[in-house]
Parts: structure tokens; sequence; C-alpha cells
């Protein structure tokens, strides 16, 4: 139930929402760690017996706290901003529900975010104009109002993957609101806050290295040497906790979806499908180089410590973010909404409805009205971008031209007619959702990809994409 | 270090040196300039080939060279658990060795690290790198799938261009008129027996001559007077960089076998045409694609081309591994500074063959 218009060639429109939420992760993430460093390192500063050294710090400590308000408050806001627009656009039915069910949620959030932009830029403005105690309150109230924005968005985040039996039951009778806490403090939301606390803080002290790694060496050895193992000691507590709570969020997550880790171990056959393995692989021996980068370059080198060595941290981080946020979205196939909704927007109890009455009729955004003329071709290139064009593009991510390679018509539609009777025995069930709709709009589906597998494809051919219902 | 510690560390100390070992290395330096970040792409070499030994030894053990070579090869990467993992560092590891050991070549080279004393380096680097190419191209074919095949048959065609003994090596190669399980069985033994064999002797000789005279620095540096120089201790604090590096190697590796994992094609079938596309590794697309380029000039169609491609190319090869003996002058000269023009040219030619050979292909 995707807008059928919405079709990025090539990249897909899955990775439009990735990109743009890899980099906020970045950022915002930073935002929450990086607020409670400032304080926390201010106050040690303010402890300082030795003056110099003290205001050494305050001068880093103001100048790191410049590129935290720039960072956090221009990329930050902004990609944030940017999320919002991608996931209504690739995921409009699952943004939908969201909307519906948090919309209190996110007034809330919104309400911290306010406070949050604008302590930053009294704490930025403020350093040596006020009195130590109060900019030190600031400090303070920034991270806590950021500390907020993470307590909310992580419950409606986990609410995706595992919205929990109690709002499930509700789910679809218009009272699913009724049960905001339940869906909140769904089962996965203390491991995922953990961990996103635990990857809070190793961000802090990462884009703290990068500031730390502009002083000069020869001329402040104190300085950049207490700075720079100072901001490697915030990698710490992240890297012994995080393997205990990554145990304990799979160990939260359904079976089912749990199996899917274990389907990559073995083979790369069913393995292919499996990502999730992978990227887990990735997130394990990147966060230990990370450890090891820090410790080797910053650490036990502290003067040497170069922007091209903060940068080269923050690169591997950027993997470990990626890969994280990636087996995140991955571990919920095949629902974008576990249990309720599937990846491609079709709610779970719609699928008997869909498949009596017709895909094309029962979507949205879909010109399915009578008397307009449509071939084959035309109404399986709408089932193509509603059903498959959320996670499958034709010759770049997940292509099917390729995946589909080799298939004549017949191949295609018995692999079509696979996914619509969505077996018990099928290994495809635990990933993607079933096909849904009549046996005209598998013929439909196969006529269109089998144009593509098997060109040519028909002439003057257009898919249905007004808004006419 | 606790009383027993110590006395165990004494007991091997008066055996091996130890203490002398880490007094040597504490008091060599490693020059710190705007360029040093070059001299870690040596160490990155040697990590990836360890990578290539550790994961080489555990693909030879359900390897089977000859007829079952695909078989073995999809077992490997179907059936075995993690697997398709080992597979995938093995090949991605090569690669990036080539890459790490080309980068390496190019900043001795543009550092001008290869004049006196070090000469001997410099050949001997040269030699490596053609080991390693030789490694990679034996390795390619081992699995026997369409594209190793293909691409086998198409990189055999450049030695066998070689007038008079080019016929000659392609069938020693080949072990007969036609890439088959022989080719496999010659491939294999060359790839796990010979090659090793060459190879760590001369990166024995190569790593001591590194060793006897340090590393270089490149002219700039050179011309600065010596008490304005920097340098760090190669114990600990270069060893630690460069460790990081290797760990960051490791990172990049594990991404790439991870999310990229190597595929593997259908069985090699000598009865079907070649596929469409079929061109040899990126690390040969150059000479590939000058043999094509001059087989294109309209008086050097044929046989003529082919040769004229071979000259050019073994010219090219001859005048870059002599270039110790033709840019001697410390001073950056008229001579070093045709050198450096002749380097640049050698890239830019490297880089634009290469992906011409790739767009063609598109």
């Amino acid at each position: 139930m995707n807008y059928p218009f919405w079709y990025i060639p090539h990249l897909g429109s899955g990775w439009v929402i990735g990109i743009i939420a890899i980099f906020h992760v970045m950022i915002s993430q930073f935002a929450v760690g990086g607020g409670f460093y400032l304080p926390i390192a201010e106050r040690k500063a303010l402890r300082m017996k030795d003056p110099d050294l003290r205001s050494a710090w305050v001068k880093q400590l103001a100048s790191h706290s410049k590129f935290f308000f720039i960072l956090t408050g221009v990329f930050g806001t902004v990609s944030g901003v940017g999320i919002w627009f991608a996931i209504g656009l690739t995921h409009p039915e699952a943004t939908s529900t969201l909307i519906h069910n948090f919309v209190f949620g996110w007034a809330m959030e919104w309400v911290f975010f306010l406070v949050e932009l604008t302590t930053a830029a009294v704490y930025y403005y403020t350093w040596n104009r006020i009195d130590e105690k109060l900019h030190l309150t600031v400090g303070w109230v920034y991270a806590g109002a950021s500390a907020a924005t993470l307590i909310i968005i992580n419950g409606i985040l986990a609410f995706m993957l595992t919205p929990g039996d109690t709002w499930l039951a509700v789910a679809g009778t218009g009272a699913e609101a009724s049960k905001f806490w339940n869906a909140f403090f769904n089962p996965t939301y203390w491991p995922s806050l953990l961990l996103r606390v635990c990857v809070c803080t190793s961000l802090a002290g990462v884009w703290a290295l990068i500031t730390s790694s502009r002083m000069d060496g020869d001329k402040q050895p104190a300085l950049k040497t207490s700075m720079v193992k100072w901001s490697v000691a915030w990698l710490v507590p992240s890297f012994v906790a995080t393997p205990f709570l990554m145990v304990w969020y799979l160990f939260m997550v359904p079976a089912s979806q749990r199996a899917l880790l274990t389907l990559g171990i073995d083979t790369i056959n069913s393995g292919t499908f499996s990502t999730v393995t992978r990227m887990a692989l990735v997130i394990i021996v990147t966060s230990a180089t990370i450890v090891g980068v820090a410790y080797f370059l910053a650490y036990r080198n502290p003067t040497d410590f170069n922007l091209s060595h903060a940068i080269a941290v923050l690169l591997l981080a950027l993997i470990v973010t990626g890969a994280g946020e990636y087996s995140r979205e991955m571990l919920r196939k095949p629902y974008v909404i576990g249990r309720w909704m599937y990846s491609n927007g079709v709610r779970v109890p719609y699928v008997s409805r869909i498949n009596a009455q017709g895909y094309l009729v029962t979507s949205s955004w879909v010109w399915g009205s009578a008397g307009v003329a449509t071939t084959s071709y035309s109404r399986g290139e709408a089932i193509f971008r509603g059903e498959c064009g959320s996670c499958h593009t034709l010759d770049g991510y997940r292509p099917l031209r390729q995946l589909l390679d080799g298939r004549d018509r017949a191949n295609i539609r018995n692999f079509i007619v696979m996914l619509h009777q969505n077996k018990d025995d099928s290994p495809y069930k635990k990933f993607m959702p079933p096909m849904v709709g009549t046996e005209q709009d598998v013929n439909d589906l196969t006529d269109f990809l089998n144009a593509q597998v098997n060109p040519p494809v028909p002439a003057g051919q257009k898919p249905l994409l007004t808004a006419q219902k | 270090m606790t009383s027993k510690t110590a006395s165990i560390y004494d007991w091997v100390d008066e055996r091996l040196g130890l203490t002398e070992l880490a007094d040597f290395a504490r008091h060599k330096t490693v020059p710190v300039h705007a360029q040093s970040f070059w001299y870690y792409w040596g160490g990155i070499s040697l990590f990836l080939f360890l990578v290539q030994c550790f994961t080489g030894v555990l693909l030879l053990v359900y390897y089977h060279p000859g007829a079952d070579a695909y078989e073995s090869v999809r077992q490997i990467t179907f059936v075995m658990h993690f697997g398709w993992l080992i597979r995938s560092a093995h090949s991605w590891s090569a690669n990036l060795m080539i890459f790490s050991i080309l980068v390496h070549m190019f900043s001795v080279y543009f550092m001008k690290a290869y004049r006196k004393p070090r000469e001997f380096g410099w050949l001997s680097g040269m030699a490596l790198l053609g080991v390693a190419s030789v490694f990679g191209f034996s390795g390619y074919l081992l699995p026997m799938d369409d594209l190793s095949y293909f691409a086998t048959k198409v990189g055999l065609q450049i030695p066998a261009a070689i007038p008079w003994i080019g016929p000659i090596i392609g069938n020693m190669l080949r072990g007969g008129l036609e890439v088959n399980e022989f080719t496999v069985q010659r491939f294999f033994a060359l790839h796990v027996v010979v090659l090793p064999a060459l190879f760590l002797p001369l990166f024995g000789f190569h790593l001591w001559l590194v060793q006897r005279h340090g590393n270089a620095m490149p002219p700039a540096e050179e011309a600065r007077p010596f008490l304005q120089r920097k340098t760090m201790p190669f114990f600990p604090n270069f060893l630690r960089k460069d460790l990081a590096m290797w760990l960051i190697s490791l990172n990049i590796l594990a991404l790439l076998s991870s999310v990229f994992p190597w595929s593997l094609g259908k069985q090699a079938d000598m009865l079907v045409p070649a596929p469409q596309g079929i061109h040899p590794e990126w690390y040969f697309m150059s000479p590939f694609e000058m043999l094509k380029l001059l087989g294109m000039v309209k008086w050097l169609q044929g046989e003529p081309g082919e040769i004229a491609g071979i000259l050019i190319f073994t010219l090219g090869i001859l005048l870059w591994v002599l270039i110790p003996f033709y840019d001697t002058s410390k001073e950056s000269g008229r001579r070093g500074r045709a050198a450096h023009y002749f380097g640049l040219i050698a890239v830019s030619a490297l880089l634009a063959t290469t992906a011409i050979g790739y767009w063609t292909i598109r």
C-alpha cells in the first residue's frame, strides 16, 4: 500500500530513509551523549586545582560546544525533518499508524526539542558571561532535555519491532491510542534504550576526539593528553555493556525474527537474504576495532593524535551506526510494524480481504475506476510499485531483474504464486511479505516482471499513477 | 613484573636476547613529516598477506583441485559453516593486498625511496608485486566457475601473444591446448607451493633491507636541516600506529567480506560460448586494454598489434623496474624531474586504460 508514484530507481526508497537516518543518528545520538559530556567535562574543569589547566580546559570546552551547537543544531535538526519527509513518502501507512498512536508522544518530544535547542544556544553564547554555576546548570538542563528526546523516540522505534500483545489486541479497532503506554513500554523498550545510551556515550567520545585532535600537542601537551584520554574513556562503558545488552535485546525479539540471525550463519545460500547476520558481524568487528584504534592511536599517543586519526575513528563509528540501524531494520522483516503491518504497508489482517477483492481496488492511491483502459502490464507495474517497491528495485538495490534472471514466464509466475500462498514451509516467509491480490493480480505482476526479465517491454505502457478514486 | 614472571622473562631473555631486541627497536626511529602516512602501506600489505595465509590454509582443508574443484568450492560456499566468510575474506584480501602493494610501490616511487642505497629494496619489491599478481591470477581460476574459466582463458592470451615462445608458455601453463582440470592442477601447485616458496624468501630479503636502511625520506624532507627533522621511536610509537592501521584494514576486510560476499557462478562449461563482458581481474585490466587498443590501430591489426602491445608494455615495465639506475642523484635535477613525470604518466596510463576497459565492457 505504498504510493505508486514514489519509486526510486537503482537506490530504492528504503535507502532514501536509510541514508538520511544513519546521518541523523550519528548526530542526534551525539546530541544526547555530548549533552552529558559537556557539563560533566565542565564540572571536572571547574574542580581542577591547576589554574592554567583549568582555563585551558574551559577554553577547549567552549570551542567544542561551538562545534556541538552547529553540528546538532543545524545538521541534526535538518536531517530529523528529512526523516519525516522520507518515511512519509516511503511508508505512508506505517507513518500514519505511528502518528495515530503516538501523536501525544511526539508532542512531548517537540517540547523537549525546543528546550534542547534553546539551552544549546544559551550554553554556547554564555561561556564566561554568566556565573560558572549557572552556566553549568544550563548545561545540565540541556542534558536532561536531550535525554528526554531519546527516552521518547526510543519507545516509538522499539514499538515498530515489538508492538506487544496488548496493543496488537486492539490494533485496527480504532482504540489503539488507549494502549499508548503499553505500546510505548513494549518488550524491547528497556534493552533498546540502554543500547542507545551506550551508543550516545560512545559518540560523545568519538566526536570529542575530533575537536581534541585539533589541539597542538607540541604546544599544549598536558591539555591535549588529558583531553584526549578523557574522551577515549567515554568509549569504555559501551564496549563493556553492549554485548550483554545485545543478548538481552535479542532475547526480547520474537523467536521467528531472531531466527533471521541464524539463517545467515550457516550458509550464504539462505544467508543471502539474511544480511542481518552479516551486519551483526560488521558491528562486532568494527566495535572492537574502534576500541583498539582509539587505544593505540589516541590513548597511548595522545599528543600525536591528529585529525586524520580522529576521522578514522569517526568513520569506523559511522560503519557501526550504519550497520546497527540496518540490522534493526532487517530484524523487523517481514514487517514494518511487528506482526501488524508487512514491510510493503499491507496490514496483516487485510490480506484475506485483498486476496478476495484485488490489490488495485483496495489500494488508496491507484487508479482503479471502472471504464479506465488498463493493460496487464500497466496494472502489473502498479502492483510492483505498491507491493515490491519498498524493498526492491529493478536493477539496483535488491534488483528483481537480477534476482529473477534465468527464469521464464511460467517460472516467474510459480515464484509469485509461492509468495502469494505464503506457506509455512516457504523459506521466503521468514523475511518477505506475502504477495497479496487475486489471481488476476498474480498474472499482472507476472506479465510486468516477465517483460523486465525477458524483454522486450511492451511499448507505450504507462503505470497507473493518478489518484482519481 | 612479579618475581615469577621476571624469572621466566630472564630465562627466555638469556636464550633469545629479548632485551637486546627491545633496545634495538626502541632506538630505531621513523621520520615524521607530512608524507608519513605512506609508510604504513608496506605494513598493511604484510598484514593482508598474513590474512591470505590464514584463510588460504583453511580453504586448503576442503578444496579439491582437478575435476572436483567447482564442487568443493560450492560446498565451502554453501554448506560449510562460515565457509562463505573465509572464502570471501581470502578473495577480498587478495585484491586489497594487490591494491596496497600498488599504493606502496607508487608512494616509494614518488618519495624516490629507490635511490642509493635502496636499489635492492625496490627490485625485491617489484619482484614481490610480480609474484603477488601471479598469486592472484592462479587463484582466480581455482573455483572453476564460468567467470574464472573464461577470464583465465582471456588472461592467458597475454603471455601467449609473446612472439615465438608465447604459445609454448601458454600450453605449459594450461597443461594442453585448452583450460581444463589439468590447468587447475597446475595453477593449484603454483598457488600453494611454488609461489609461496618464491614469495617468502623474497619477502624476508625485502624486510631485512627495510630494516637495514630504514625509512626513506621524501626529497623535500631530506633538504631540511637535520635539527628541524622530527622522528618517532619505532617501538612502541610507530608500532602502535601500525597496529591501529592493521586493525582498520581488518575492519575494511570484514566489512567487504560480510556485506559483499564473493559470489560463485555456474560451473564452467567449455562447450558453451563465453558469456558477455568477460574480462580479467582489475589489476590485469590495463595490459589487457592496452593490447585491445593497439589492436584497433589500422596498421597494427592482428598479430602485429599484439606484438607491439607486448613490446610497449615490457619496455614500460623494464623502465619502471630500472628506475634506480637512471634517477641516481640525491639532488632533484633534470633526471629526477624526468623520473617524476614518467611516474605521473605511468599512473595516468594505468588508470585511464583500466577505466576505458571497464567502460567498454559495460
